[in-house]
């Protein structure tokens, strides 16, 4: 195995605060390299600092050798001449990152042509080959728009190592992917380790982490906490954040017993079709809520999860099909939790105000906001604070409060934790599903992620197509 | 470029609030001297003079006089109150029709946003000065007019930048959130929208105040705005224009005051977009 990349004492800092403790590393080929850590570790920065890409403002410390060359970090010109010759990036949402008005055959000749130096002709020829390579034969003439998001990530990986690059760095590459899709991205980065090629892969998916194997480097505020051969460390985590955020991930949440619910239904949907852009979502979709009852719902990206819970709210029409709420119930009680927590506040307000206003609104016994606060575990000084200043996790738990104050039998949330790091995660969906059962509201809980929803719904009503075979589910037919 | 970004907080980007301050001191200098001028050197912008033709400054005005012996200190500061006073009249009731439109606009949707976009579409295919002319055609006052027309040309930029900024807060989750909490449109308005819309009104405000201030001395200065004898900047300007081998110091004052005026106005602005 021979080393392609080492990294000694790499650290970021910003002035005198330091960012990222000094760190060492080294890239073989064949055998890849996980940085695995929250948002806001510093993961993302150790990655850049390492390849030359950091932003203005932060400055690296430590040094870099590859290809025979030793690269001081504090310098910044050193690395130009390495880009797609040999380091490859593999951006988060490709989508965003290839030329949209480019075809895919383009997009990865350009680098061809302008890094290796071939003449058009070759060019081409190599990036046709690159796409057959992928199995993307077809899509050599489309543009990014009419690619499917895995494709886009294909050809952009195809991109990145058209100049030759044979270590790749993949920043979230999994980010915003559904399960078929990361396991796909995954398969794809084993491959080029098998031929030879060293990664670098950043994520904050154990599942991710895991599949990789390889070596592991769990990062925690800066610092590297834990590292060693990745089966080992996800099997006997030494670090006490390992331990949590290893019992954090769904897939180790504990099983438990489906609950039926009782009593009159809060709300039913019957025959609920829905099409949106000429395409059918759903079609004669028929559901019945009960009070307590939690509903998953799982789907790929696009499927009309969300759709599906604006109409029952009444935010968006079916074509057909109706909703019907139980009786006597007052509209404010059938209420939505977002999947961006900041975007569901008014942005200039204080979060107490907002909460004033709600109280005062309703009539409501403003009371009762310290008992929610120390219920869902939040600190009373968050409420002088404006949405952009809360962390994501107590932000959607004042979110929660909130709706919690018009004691609602009906709650659609949308993806909840899909922003959330893996232990808020973990955090908040206990927490929504213990209120669930307390209050005997109904929860319809929409996520990604399959092993989530079988460990925390009653039911999970899947809105695959047929042709698209769902992982398997605590299935039952809507 | 998703490598570029950062998953920790970066120092705030550096604003420089200097120049909104350096601004507003300069239009609090022209303010004050539009209005104590007249207290402390009282004099009548009208009354000529024979003895004082394109005199050198004095106690009684340290400006000096014009061509026919009048105060040039009295004719700068009600000239200066004059603009000022059309600019903010106008400013305030076109960013009151542009943001009642737009809102309604982009609230209603359908034909009402169609119909106030080919309205405002249509006032934008007429230059601003035509539309000023031919409002002061119509209507006799001359203030009233430039008041009138002045509103119709900026009216259009609320519209347009307020129906933009609230179509995208309308689709956004927090208004969604409000309205299943049961909240109104008139709650709505001024948690949502306001907090979004105010600094931006302020750099429109003062670049609508600034095209209002050039149009009225534009339109002075080619002589269809104000009738002599009436003090104003354009029309000093033009008056002056003939004397500026004997007295160029009094051609300098109203452009020396219209150009503070207008970079006051123009800092201000540039402080709110930074």
């Amino acid at each position: 195995m021979s080393e392609l990349l080492k990294a000694t004492d790499v650290s970021v800092h910003a002035g005198a605060e330091m960012l990222v403790e000094p760190v060492s590393l080294a890239l073989t080929a064949g055998r890849p390299f996980t940085l695995l850590g929250e948002t806001g570790s510093g993961k993302s920065l150790l990655a850049q600092a390492i390849i030359g890409t950091l932003p203005a403002g932060l400055a690296a410390a430590g040094q870099v050798t590859l290809a025979g060359r030793a690269l001081d970090l504090a310098r910044r010109d050193g690395h130009r001449a390495l880009w797609g010759r040999l380091i490859g990036v593999l951006p988060q949402e490709p989508w965003l990152s290839l030329d949209p008005l480019m075809p895919a055959r383009a997009q990865i000749a350009e680098g061809h042509a302008f890094v290796r130096g071939l003449s058009w002709a070759e060019a081409n020829a190599a990036a046709d080959r690159d796409l057959a390579g992928l199995g993307l034969q077809e899509a050599a003439d489309r543009r990014p728009d009419q690619l499917s998001g895995g494709m886009a990530q294909r050809v952009a990986f195809a991109a990145a190592r058209a100049g030759g690059a044979r270590i790749v760095v993949a920043d979230e590459p999994t980010k915003g992917l559904d399960i078929g899709r990361r396991d796909e991205v995954t398969r794809l980065l084993l491959d080029e380790v098998a031929a030879g090629g060293a990664l670098l892969t950043i994520t904050h998916d154990l599942g991710v982490a895991r599949r990789l194997g390889g070596e592991l480097a769990v990062m925690l505020k800066g610092r590297v906490v834990e590292r060693g051969p990745a089966a080992e460390v996800l099997a006997h985590p030494r670090h006490d954040y390992t331990r949590r955020l290893i019992a954090a991930d769904p897939a180790s949440w504990p099983q438990v017993p489906p609950r039926p619910g009782t009593g009159a239904p809060v709300l039913r949907a019957e025959g609920l079709s829905v099409s949106r852009g000429g395409r059918r979502l759903f079609d004669g979709l028929g559901l019945d809520l009960q009070p307590g009852e939690i509903v998953g719902i799982w789907g790929p990206s696009g499927c009309g999860k969300s759709t599906l819970g604006d109409v029952l709210l009444g935010l968006a029409r079916p074509d057909q099909g109706r909703v019907t709420r139980g009786a006597g119930l007052a509209p404010q009680r059938f209420q939505k939790l977002y999947q961006d927590p900041p975007s569901a506040f008014p942005r200039c307000l204080a979060l107490g105000r907002a909460l004033d206003d709600l109280v005062r609104l309703h009539r409501l016994d403003g009371a009762r906001i310290p008992q929610l606060m120390s219920r869902l575990r939040l600190s009373p000084a968050l409420l002088a604070r404006r949405p952009a200043e809360v962390s994501g996790g107590e932000l959607q738990r004042l979110a929660l409060l909130r709706l919690l104050l018009l004691d609602p039998v009906f709650l659609f949330a949308d993806e909840p934790t899909s922003r959330l790091d893996l232990i808020t995660q973990a955090e908040v969906t206990g927490l929504l599903t213990e209120v669930a059962r307390e209050t005997g509201m109904a929860l319809l809980i929409v996520s990604h992620d399959p092993e989530l929803l079988s460990r925390s719904a009653d039911r999970v009503i899947s809105l695959a197509s047929p042709e698209t075979a769902g992982p398997r589910l605590r299935h039952q037919a809507a | 470029m998703s490598i570029t970004q950062v998953d920790m907080p970066l120092p705030a980007a550096r604003v420089r609030p200097w120049a909104r301050w350096t601004g507003a001191a300069l239009l609090a200098l022209v303010l004050a001297f539009a209005l104590l001028a007249p207290v402390i050197f009282p004099a009548d912008p009208l009354r000529q003079s024979l003895r004082h033709i394109l005199a050198a400054p004095d106690a009684a005005s340290p400006l000096g006089y014009d061509h026919l012996g009048r105060s040039l200190t009295a004719r700068l500061a009600s000239a200066l109150r004059l603009s000022l006073m059309i600019a903010a009249a106008a400013v305030a009731s076109s960013a009151l029709l542009g943001v009642a439109v737009g809102v309604l606009a982009a609230w209603r949707g359908g034909w009402v946003d169609r119909a106030a976009s080919l309205v405002a579409d249509a006032f934008l295919a007429l230059p601003g000065l035509l539309l000023v002319l031919i409002v002061s055609a119509i209507v006799p006052v001359t203030p009233l007019a430039f008041w009138i027309g002045l509103t119709l040309v900026l009216w259009i930029e609320y519209f347009r930048l307020t129906r933009a900024t609230v179509s995208r807060l309308l689709a956004a989750p927090g208004v969604q959130a409000s309205r299943l909490l049961g909240f109104g449109p008139f709650y709505i308005f001024r948690r949502h929208l306001w907090p979004e819309l105010a600094p931006m009104l302020l750099t429109l405000g003062a670049f609508g105040a600034a095209t209002a201030i050039m149009m009225i001395a534009a339109l002075g200065f080619v002589s269809v705005g104000m009738r002599p004898p009436t003090p104003e900047l354009g029309l000093m300007m033009v008056e002056l224009l003939p004397y500026y081998r004997e007295a160029p110091m009094a051609l300098v004052i109203p452009v020396a005051a219209t150009f503070v005026t207008l970079l006051g106005l123009n800092l201000v602005a540039k402080g709110g977009r930074a």
